[in-house]
């Protein structure tokens, strides 16, 4: 489903923020992606998604080259981003039916996906009003439900656990292996290594822009009487 | 005192950042550098100052020169001053930040205002600066007017600055209660302008009637005192630069007790105006509010209506739009009221065979001062990423860009035909000849200006005045202008003997080959280069 193979990114000539990623993700997979900060998260989802390109090598969606034909591979996903800033002068409900419009939803298809997500994450009552009144959990509930309404193949999440309330966390976790269960895919990044230990089929680690490991938790952590934290600690420590 | 100048020090750093980040130089030296960039304006002030200063030279009074100057800076500064405080004040981003720091209130007045005392500073430099160089300088080496005129021009931008802060402030919390505040905001501020500006022509046409102007003559200072607008400040301080110590120490002495008072006020305009705006909006009960419509609209609608929503939620952008696109209007407006011009001066023998040019100028000055694609993905900011993960190609995102530049230019030319068309009393044939013109003239600049928007997209800004107008894209896509019309004077000086018609249709047919060269270069180039933006 998403294949990166040899991805770098290099800021200002010499700064290498992603150091040859190679890394493939299989349809109906929950995949994990871990690190400390700056380790290149943000950066490798940025260029997944089209938002920035990778100075070398290449990203395929569902087979579509991201760089090649931009247009078929972002039909393929959707993403949240670590910080929910959109432009928030419209009301949820227009914000949705953007995103609806931007991916051919039918109106059918929306309102029963509108319906279903916004009182899953209980922002029903909040859609007429504008993004600007919305707190920061609101607003990331508001862009993970515009970013299911496509049904996408692929979902990427940046960091999407800050911000929810524990009952929000709860449906997202569940709408996340839901989606994979469908046959759908999900990637996303987190700091809560308890979340990933808990929900990931694999785990990807990544420490000064290079990819460390990549495997299921159980052969990452290679014995049963430890933790991921501990086998994560331990992996990006500095030496 | 010490956190006070350090929370100055700090502003003014994010604010020289910011310029030298708009300038787009790696290099840190040529960053430096781009710092002295506006220095340029010098020399075309320089030869203003200096006809203006011979002009006063010749019937006596050539000290008049700094008074006019001052009171053309000052008013210049005004109308610099007003969205740069609402701006810095009000829909900053720093603010909520600044609002928890162990500081007096007054701190966070001044320090807010070190950035704009810095921008009015320079501002004041090309006119009334130059006039104090100009007048100390040429004729008698007066180095006493130097030092008082460099004084008077380090305190110039005080007097404007404090007074439009203890002006605006209150007047924004006052407009900005309820929910409209948005609209309510920008209709007070161009009401607030109009006012402004008729003052200012009422006052001016008083110096144009012929009877009071011998009155004035007979008068013992009555030219300074007409010219300086009866306006204390400007007469106190032309005395000072000729040498008046008295003079010097009122002078100072105001802009002391202006300070002193802001110092005063500083509490209750914190708390009164500056938090209760700032809370307005928020902690609002989220509950059901009207009805949920599932619609469809075209991709192309909803990304126009997006980029034409951002101007319109944001009351810096939407000042800086309506006063771009409509401020020809306004002063026209205001000339005709205040009988600066008519009907019968537009059809003297004198102007008569210029009325297709000035018809054409008219309604094409929207396009002509307003630059609006130049900003169109810097006004995004932050929320640039969103449209970059949609499914739309690049020259899909840059097609409905300029689509919502050409929509809000046309809207305001189609006024400016019929209100002038009208007006002028024009024949149908000028009508579409200027129309014809200005909708090439438009889809040229609104199209070859996202270029500029490309190479420095500039997503990163704290106050939305630095994304639409301390934007170096502005100055910019004026240069272009600039450059066209001095190029189209150039050759129209070379073949006197072509008609207006003959000239406008050669025009009109030179900016539709222009048009065709930067859709070439937007759309076959730009497209790779808009995917390279890094966000």
């Amino acid at each position: 489903m998403l294949a990166l193979k040899n991805v770098s990114k290099t800021y200002d000539r010499s700064k290498r923020a992603v150091n040859q990623i190679s890394l493939d993700v299989e349809k109906g997979e929950i995949i994990g992606f871990i690190g400390p900060n700056g380790a290149g998260k943000t950066t490798t989802l940025k260029m997944i998604t089209g938002i920035i390109q990778p100075t070398e090598g290449t990203i395929s969606i569902d087979g579509v080259d991201i760089m090649k034909a931009p247009v078929d591979a972002k039909k393929n996903f959707s993403y949240v981003p670590d910080q929910p800033t959109i432009f928030d002068a419209i009301s949820g409900i227009d914000y949705l039916n953007f995103m609806a419009d931007m991916y051919d939803v039918s109106i059918r298809e929306r309102k029963k996906r509108i319906e279903k997500f916004s009182k899953a994450f209980q922002i029903d009552d909040a859609l007429t009003q504008k993004v600007n009144s919305y707190s920061h959990g609101m607003r990331q509930k508001l862009l993970i439900t515009g970013a299911m309404l496509s049904n996408p193949k692929l979902f990427i999440l940046d960091e999407p656990m800050v911000g929810l309330d524990p009952h929000s966390a709860r449906v997202l976790k569940d709408l996340m292996r839901e989606h994979c269960n469908k046959g759908g895919t999900v990637f996303f990044s987190s700091h809560g290594l308890e979340v990933v230990e808990d929900l990931c089929d694999r785990v990807a680690i990544i420490h000064k822009g290079k990819l460390i490991a990549c495997d299921v938790v159980g052969n990452i952590k290679k014995s049963t009487d430890t933790t991921l934290e501990n086998v994560f600690l331990e992996m990006t420590r500095d030496a | 005192m010490r956190k006070i100048i350090t929370l100055t020090q700090v502003q003014v750093k994010d604010f020289l950042n910011k310029y030298i980040e708009h300038v787009n130089v790696k290099n840190r030296w040529l960053g430096l550098l781009s710092l002295f960039i506006p220095a340029l304006f010098i020399l075309p002030a320089y030869q203003l100052v200096n006809s203006i200063y011979e002009g006063f030279n010749q019937i006596g009074f050539p000290e008049l020169t700094i008074t006019y100057m001052y009171i053309g800076t000052v008013v210049l500064m005004f109308f610099a001053c007003i969205p740069m405080i609402i701006s810095v004040f009000f829909y900053a981003k720093d603010l909520q930040f600044l609002t928890t720091l162990p500081v007096k209130v007054e701190g966070i007045i001044f320090s807010k205002l070190a950035t704009v005392y810095l921008y009015l500073f320079v501002l004041g430099c090309f006119f009334f600066g130059t006039s104090v160089i100009v007048y100390s300088t040429i004729g008698e080496w007066d180095l006493y007017s130097l030092i008082a005129g460099i004084i008077a021009l380090l305190i110039s931008p005080l007097l404007p600055m404090i007074l439009t802060t203890l002006i605006i402030i209150p007047f924004m919390a006052l407009v900005g209660k309820g929910r409209k505040r948005n609209l309510m905001v920008v209709v007070g501020n161009v009401i607030f302008l109009f006012v402004f500006l008729f003052l200012q022509l009422i006052i001016a046409r008083a110096e144009m009637d012929i009877e009071s102007f011998y009155h004035i003559l007979l008068q013992e200072d009555g030219l300074l005192r007409q010219l300086g607008r009866n306006f204390p400040p400007s007469i106190w301080l032309t005395r000072m630069i000729q040498g008046s110590l008295l003079d010097g120490g009122l002078f100072v002495l105001l802009n002391l007790v202006f300070l002193y008072a802001l110092k005063l006020v500083s509490q209750l305009l914190y708390t009164k105006a500056l938090l209760a705006f700032n809370q307005q909006g928020g902690g609002e009960d989220i509950h059901r509010k009207g009805t949920v419509s599932f619609r469809k609209r075209r991709i192309g609608s909803q990304l126009i209506t997006r980029h034409i929503q951002i101007i319109l939620s944001n009351p810096i952008f939407l000042i800086n739009t309506v006063l771009i696109m409509f401020l020809p209007i306004l002063i026209f407006m205001i000339m005709l009221f205040t009988g600066e011009a008519s009907r019968e001066f537009f059809h003297s023998s004198e102007l008569s065979p210029y009325i297709l040019y000035i018809y054409i100028g008219i309604i094409t000055a929207p396009a002509m001062i307003g630059n609006l694609s130049a900003t169109s993905i810097t006004r995004e900011g932050k929320a640039f990423w969103e449209t970059r993960i949609l499914p739309i190609s690049a020259r899909e995102n840059l097609k409905y860009r300029i689509y919502a530049t050409l929509l809000i230019t046309f809207i305001a030319t189609v006024l400016l035909a019929i209100a002038g068309g009208i007006y002028l009393q024009v024949s149908l044939d000028i009508v579409i000849r200027a129309v014809i013109f200005s909708v090439v003239a438009t889809l040229f600049l609104s199209t070859i200006d996202i270029v500029i928007n490309i190479e420095r997209p500039t997503l990163n800004w704290t106050s939305p005045t630095a994304a639409v107008k301390n934007n170096l894209n502005v100055i910019i896509s004026l240069f272009i202008r600039v450059g066209l019309g001095g190029g189209g004077y150039y050759i129209y000086q070379l073949f006197p003997h072509l008609t207006a018609n003959e000239w406008v249709t050669i025009a009109t047919l030179f900016f539709l080959v222009l048009y065709g060269i930067s859709h070439y270069i937007v759309f076959g180039i730009y497209t790779k280069k808009f995917d390279r933006i890094d966000v």
